[in-house]
């Protein structure tokens, strides 16, 4: 095979080609890819098979696999025809056993280097049919964006944050992302939200027209006290919420009452519900007219558990000392209110005044009531000679309506020409901005409707498109000698954006795309996006999907039944319990004198109990963050400081705020912010797999999962995940009875899965990963005993390795197994950089990220530089037929002269 | 960057005067108590002119089909009735709908085995979910979705046409995990009940506000129905435009592509359609009630809003086809509500251990307890015909897993409650010894009129003694 003229930037030409001068495997097969392709190629697989291949099955895997016996439901010998031989499921999976060592078992003959890499090259070769001078970069479905993406590149190309996860449903996820080309699809529902989207984010920042109603605002906090009356005496004791315990239990004496004077919060001012007070604060108008005044109420409180806050108040609103609004209030929090006015003035000063008088008699403050007001807007004044230019006119409309249709028609296309190239991500062809002119026209020539609506109209349509809405990309033409062409300069500046950035490219990228200069300047925009501030998005969309860090947020845990598996309570205890439910069971008048004994004496030790709580260790929402952000940072540091992949697993630092340590229980950090602490040298931690995030998400609401955590550990460290279960698995109760069952620890539980060699084949990968993390409770928390039990994690790999505790299982994964990790992140990576799942075609891309990860010491610079350089995601798959016509052979429209402004940049 | 908030009115009203927007909207009556169904329903109806006996009951009432589905099976012993015909007692799970036992029957014997393991292996929740209202099997993957039209679809391409919304998808499920779903299939399985084809699920919608101002219009009562019949206007300049594009965008796609992009046009032809149907219908119906507030703290709570909004949607004639997913099947929230603090899914695999299925029976009958209040709901609504509303509709209430601790997909727990407008025979337990699912379903849309259904799923035949 003559190699060919490659174009510029395909990383193929990076290793050795000669047979004899392939890598020697530091403890990871690095396959040469060139190998006896020249071999091979030239004869029937199937006769290389015969020859070449088969002698190294049957001497390790026909014992299993061949002559009749089919273990695990796969056989290796049974191919008559060539076609029979080709499959890529079967060979793929065979490849990946190999590779990591879980094919031949590791009490079998093991397979040596020289003969693995033999079977590795034919199966790429004949079975895969690779040629790794031209590498397929395979296809990938178009894709809309998720709602990520959506809010991020409305943000970033209008301004506006629109929280698209109130407003859009989830995006369904395949191969554990949210990107997937094939998984994400627009349903009737959704396409309605997204021209609603479109309608709300054009109202949003446009202005309506050249002029609009002025508007003021007077913010709560301007208000001051005009006078407090104090017609009942303030006493000195402090609120206590009435009577501890049940709530209908009557108060005793008169309920205590305070009254907390006004207080600002942020730009409003609350004022509590049980207090008379009045507030005032004046505004000034210039001209004479009439005015619309609207009042932005929000009742707030501070929530208790199951009590209430009965008390009421009225609020009276007055505008220049006349009553506008008088209203009572009960416990409303959470409402917005606003009230309209509309006010007569003269030019000069106005005076808006709230009163509160509390209402009835004073009862219990449980809840501390109050009433936010937020603001007092002023709108006007009404009449059109007053109105005013908009705020953000000029960076919409840069220039002034021309009065004549045609120059107007001109002067929208240059708007609209702007956005729309920005919005679809590519140049805005001729007859597109014509079309949106058009629309524009058929709007602003209603009669009483303004130029600036016409455009407004037309941006909506924009957003409604499905070139903003999905990704579609352009290919160049081939050139000499290529078989699948390059994505076009503005298809590539978008995959760069929305991997790193996951939103539209910004100036900087669009300018080298127009300039036909990005694929040029590539390595230096990488580090640009890397380092830019935005590439947060990556790290934490990346690691939340991954890595499952996501999840930490929403994940439910029961926090007594996770306590009481460290604290089991006593038999007594349990005594008491099982009593009670018996004797409430029985009907009261059936119950014997001793009954009502016990009954009593049980309620005493549940009441002794209730009133000596114990703080039980809960995972609030700032924890949980905490613990977000924990691996966030990881992966961010390992990221930013190139450091070794592997510290991912194993490594003597990591990221906590004094919240966090203290939940770890490790010393000496103080304060909310999260740094890098350095870990005490016996330290457990470090890694991803003894973080909290990980540890809770990886559980149950009442206690660990072993299984979990091991399939958590095969799946996205090792990348060697375990198959399904089979049908018909028999019930676990076959294996022991109920009673014994009961008494055994979750280590033995499971061990009963080592003895039904049907589970035995999975469960062995995966639970003595889990069990190794047994000292870490459902929150993540360090503990040496489960319900009196002292715990043991030490265990064995699939593979043979003996580990004692979860320290060595952490080196092993990081060095033996070293190989296994890069695979996995690479594939992942990969996975979310092109939106579409690896197969078997990529195996060739994968193996060279591995093995450059491999000699760069598991640097991610590496990785990540070599995705981006990869076929994969510089190229498509060329199509089998041709399409009509291509992205790029659409005439961009003329640009405009020199923009003196940036559109709709933030 | 600013964090803008959208003003409640769009940019086309602020051109009028203020005085004036004032005076339209008065000048518009547009403050419409919700009437009585006796002065509303009859005009929507002749208005759309439905061939005789379609979603309409013999006596002229809309005739209407629901789904509601509840994950993870429920415990055999305790949700089948003792007895049998109309002589039956009901069971402890189902006890809640004792006061309207008269109203449904309860319903054995009905299989989906196409929610079987056999050669695909694991997966039983995405199966029992996908296959519920689909009955087809699955295809396996996580990527490459296919799975079938659902039976609401099916027939809400008939007789959707007689209302604003030809159906609504329903459900409690705001979150969706981040990793795999069950076993290497798509998590679209699990998370959709509705299909529109075999590879469009049809999203359902979990927020109540948003369901509400989807059905109703945004804004406070009396302003909804201008506000939704202005949203409709500036659509329609929008849909041309974005036809011509797609259309274009079509011509350059290749065939997996465009695929892809006709979702996109499926849902921009229902727009359509909806717009012409405004004309048709006139005002939108202004419920006089305040929007709910968005999706509620408990799950109790949520689910009860729900009912309320797919009850509100069945009395205003919104639509006559809808599908609930109270949760996505393997659903594994705890349920401390009821003091069952333990996942519903761990606790459903409970290896005959009696605490966990005394468990599980307490969250099967709090799933019914809902249910029974949506039911009284339907009850106490009177339709045109003097009936209840509950008498013109039917509703299949079930889990597409049987016993989940075995994994099993025959003789599924199902209820079938309303009189489907006295088509059904109510007040029995009906055994129907091991038949397919699909072919209840079948008769179900011959009910309502969708009768050239050859086969539907894995249906063997129209199903008798419904």
């Amino acid at each position: 095979m003559v190699p060919r003229t490659n174009p510029p930037f395909t990383p193929l030409t990076l290793l050795p080609s000669s047979y004899a001068a392939r890598a020697r495997a530091v403890g990871v097969l690095v396959f040469s890819w060139v190998l006896p392709a020249a071999a091979f190629a030239a004869e029937d697989a199937l006769v290389t098979f015969k020859r070449e291949i088969q002698p190294i099955l049957n001497q390790y895997c026909y014992d299993c696999h061949g002559a009749g016996v089919a273990k695990g439901g796969v056989t290796l010998d049974q191919f008559s025809t060539t076609a029979e031989l080709k499959d890529h499921k079967l060979w793929l999976r065979a490849l990946n056993n190999v590779r990591s060592k879980i094919m031949p078992p590791a009490d079998e003959a093991h397979l040596p280097p020289a003969e693995a890499e033999k079977l590795a090259s034919w199966i790429k070769r004949q079975v895969f049919e690779l040629d790794p001078a031209v590498p397929d970069p395979g296809r990938v479905t178009v894709r809309r964006l998720n709602r990520t993406e959506y809010r991020n590149t409305i943000r970033d190309l209008t301004g506006m944050d629109f929280d698209t996860k109130k407003e859009f449903p989830a995006d369904d996820s395949g191969h554990g992302f949210d990107n997937i080309g094939d998984v994400l699809t627009v349903s009737p529902m959704l396409l309605e939200k997204y021209l609603d989207a479109a309608q709300t984010i054009v109202t949003t920042i446009m202005p309506p027209g050249p002029t609009e109603i002025a508007e003021r605002s007077v913010a709560g906090r301007r208000f001051a006290v005009v006078e407090s009356k104090k017609t009942v005496p303030l006493t000195a004791t402090d609120l206590t919420p009435a009577a501890s315990g049940s709530s209908d239990a009557p108060a005793e004496s008169a309920p205590i009452v305070k009254r907390p004077a006004p207080e600002t919060s942020g730009e409003g001012l609350e004022l509590s519900y049980y207090t008379p007070v009045v507030v005032a604060a004046t505004h000034r108008v210039a001209h004479a007219g009439k005015y619309e005044v609207v009042l932005d109420l929000r009742p707030v409180e501070r929530f208790v558990d199951n009590q209430f806050d009965t008390n009421q108040c009225r609020l009276i609103f007055s505008v220049d000392g006349e009553k506008r609004f008088e209203r009572e209030f009960a416990r409303m929090s959470g409402k917005s209110l606003s009230f309209r006015f509309d006010c007569d003035w003269q030019p000069g000063e106005h005076t808006f005044t709230c009163e509160i008088q509390p209402v009835g008699a004073d009862r219990p403050q449980v809840r501390q009531l109050r009433m936010r007001i937020n603001a007092v807007a002023v709108r006007g004044p009404l009449a059109k000679e007053h109105w005013v230019t908009p705020k953000d006119y000029g960076r919409f409309f840069p220039r002034a309506v021309p009065a004549d249709l045609a120059d107007r028609r001109i002067y929208a296309g240059e708007i609209l020409g702007r956005f729309a190239t920005r919005a679809f991500r590519r140049p805005a062809d001729e007859a597109t901005v014509k079309r949106l002119v058009t629309l524009a026209e058929s709007v602003f020539t209603l009669p009483d409707t303004t130029f600036e609506a016409g455009i407004a109209q037309a941006m909506v349509a924009v957003l409604a498109s499905p070139r903003f809405i999905f990704r579609e990309e352009g290919v160049e033409p081939l050139r000499a000698g290529q078989t699948h062409p390059f994505i076009d300069e503005y298809a590539l500046a978008s995959r760069l954006s929305y991997f790193f950035w996951s939103t539209m490219p910004d100036d900087e990228l669009f300018r080298l795309a127009r300039e036909n200069q990005l694929r040029a300047s590539l390595a230096g925009q990488v580090t640009r996006l890397l380092t830019h501030e935005r590439s947060g998005e990556f790290v934490r969309n990346f690691t939340g999907q991954w890595l499952q860090a996501r999840d930490i947020t929403t994940v439910v845990l029961d926090d007594n039944a996770i306590y009481q598996r460290e604290h089991p309570p006593s038999k007594a205890s349990l005594e008491s319990r099982a009593t009670f439910r018996r004797v409430s069971a029985i009907p009261e008048a059936q119950r014997s004198p001793e009954d009502v004994a016990a009954l009593a004496e049980a309620r005493k030790a549940s009441g002794d109990r209730r009133s000596r709580p114990t703080m039980v260790p809960t995972l609030s929402s700032k924890l949980r963050q905490s613990m977000q952000e924990e691996t966030e940072m990881l992966f961010e540091h390992l990221l930013k400081e190139d450091r070794p992949l592997t510290e991912l697993i194993d490594t003597r630092y990591t990221f906590l705020n004094e919240e966090l340590a203290k939940h770890y229980g490790i010393e000496g950090v103080t304060g909310r912010a999260m740094r890098k602490v350095t870990l005490p040298p016996d330290s457990p931690r470090g890694g991803v797999l003894t973080m909290g995030s990980v540890l809770a998400v990886t559980s149950n609401p009442t206690r660990t999962s072993p299984v979990k955590r091991g399939v958590f550990i095969l799946d996205s460290i090792l990348g060697t995940p375990a198959a399904p279960p089979p049908p018909n698995i028999p019930s676990l109760e076959d294996a022991a009875s109920p009673e014994k069952l009961r008494s055994m620890t979750l280590r033995e539980n499971m061990a009963l899965h080592a003895t039904n060699p049907l589970c035995a084949s999975c469960h062995s990968r995966m639970d003595p990963l889990g069990l190794a993390l047994e000292n870490f409770n459902a929150m993540g928390q360090w503990r040496t005993a489960e319900m009196n039990q002292p715990i043991e994690s030490a265990g064995k790999l699939i593979t043979g390795e003996k580990f004692a505790d979860i320290r060595e299982l952490k080196r092993i994964l990081a060095t033996a197994h070293r190989g296994d990790f890069y695979r996995c992140v690479s594939e992942k990576l990969l996975t979310y950089a092109l939106g579409r799942g690896t197969e078997y075609y990529d195996t060739d891309t994968l193996d060279q990220l591995v093995a450059k990860l491999e000699a760069a010491e598991g640097r991610p610079s590496v990785l990540i530089r070599g995705i981006v350089e990869s076929a994969s995601f510089q190229q498509r798959r060329r199509p089998p037929s041709a399409a009509t016509t291509s992205l790029t052979q659409v005439t961009p429209a003329a640009p405009a002269a020199a923009a003196r402004h940036t559109l709709f940049s933030p | 960057m600013k964090k803008l908030t959208a003003p409640a009115v769009s940019a086309a009203e602020q051109h009028f005067n203020a005085m004036d927007r004032r005076h339209f909207l008065r000048g518009l009556g547009a403050c419409i108590a919700l009437p009585s169904l006796a002065s509303l329903v009859p005009s929507r109806v002749l208005a759309a002119e439905a061939p005789q006996g379609l979603a309409t009951t013999a006596t002229g009432a809309p005739l209407r089909t629901a789904f509601v589905y509840f994950p993870n099976g429920a415990i055999p012993a305790t949700w089948w009735p003792t007895g049998g015909g109309a002589d039956f007692k009901l069971s402890p799970t189902l006890e809640p709908l004792a006061a309207l036992r008269n109203r449904l029957q309860v319903v054995g014997g009905l299989d989906h085995l196409n929610a079987r393991a056999g050669a695909d292996g694991g997966g039983d929740h995405a199966r029992g979910n996908g296959v519920f209202l689909t009955g087809v099997r699955l295809n396996k993957s996580a990527t490459d979705i296919r799975a079938g039209i659902s039976i609401d679809q099916a027939i809400a391409n008939k007789v959707g046409h007689l209302t604003r919304f030809p159906s609504l998808e329903l459900s409690c499920e705001t979150e969706r995990r981040s990793g795999n779903c069950d076993s290497g299939y798509a998590c679209a399985y699990q998370f959709n009940l509705a299909w529109r084809s075999a590879t469009t699920p049809m999203a359902p919608e979990s927020n109540p506000r948003l369901l509400f101002e989807r059905m109703f219009g945004a804004g406070a009562h009396g302003a909804r129905a201008e506000n939704a019949q202005r949203r409709m206007q500036a659509r329609r300049s929008v849909l041309d435009f974005v036809n011509e594009d797609t259309r274009l965008m079509q011509r350059r796609l290749d065939t997996t592509d465009r695929e892809k992009l006709d979702q996109y046009l499926t849902g921009i032809r229902d727009v359509e359609v909806r717009i012409q149907k405004a004309e048709q219908f006139g005002p939108n119906i202004d419920p006089n009630q305040p929007t709910p507030n968005g999706v509620p703290q408990s799950h109790g709570e949520h689910i009860a809003l729900m009912y309320d909004l797919l009850a509100l949607a069945f009395k205003t004639d919104t639509t006559r086809v809808a599908t609930f997913a109270l949760a996505h099947d393997g659903d594994n929230r705890s349920h401390s509500e009821i003091g069952v603090v333990e996942g519903h899914h761990d606790l459903s695999h409970h290896q005959n251990n009696q605490e966990r299925i005394d468990k599980i029976s307490k969250i099967d009958r709090w799933y019914a307890e809902r249910f029974a209040k949506f039911l009284q709901q339907l009850e106490e609504a009177r339709d045109i015909d003097g009936n209840s509303v509950l008498h013109n509709t039917r509703i299949v209430y079930g889990s597409g897993n049987a016993d989940a601790n075995r994994h099993s997909h025959d003789n599924l727990p199902v209820v079938l409650a309303g009189g489907g407008g006295g088509l059904l025979q109510t007040g029995r337990y009906v055994q129907h010894g091991g038949k397919p699912m699909s072919n209840l379903f079948l008769t179900l849309a011959d009910q309502a009129g969708a009768t050239d259904l050859e086969r539907f799923g894995d249906s063997t035949g129209r199903l008798g003694n419904v």
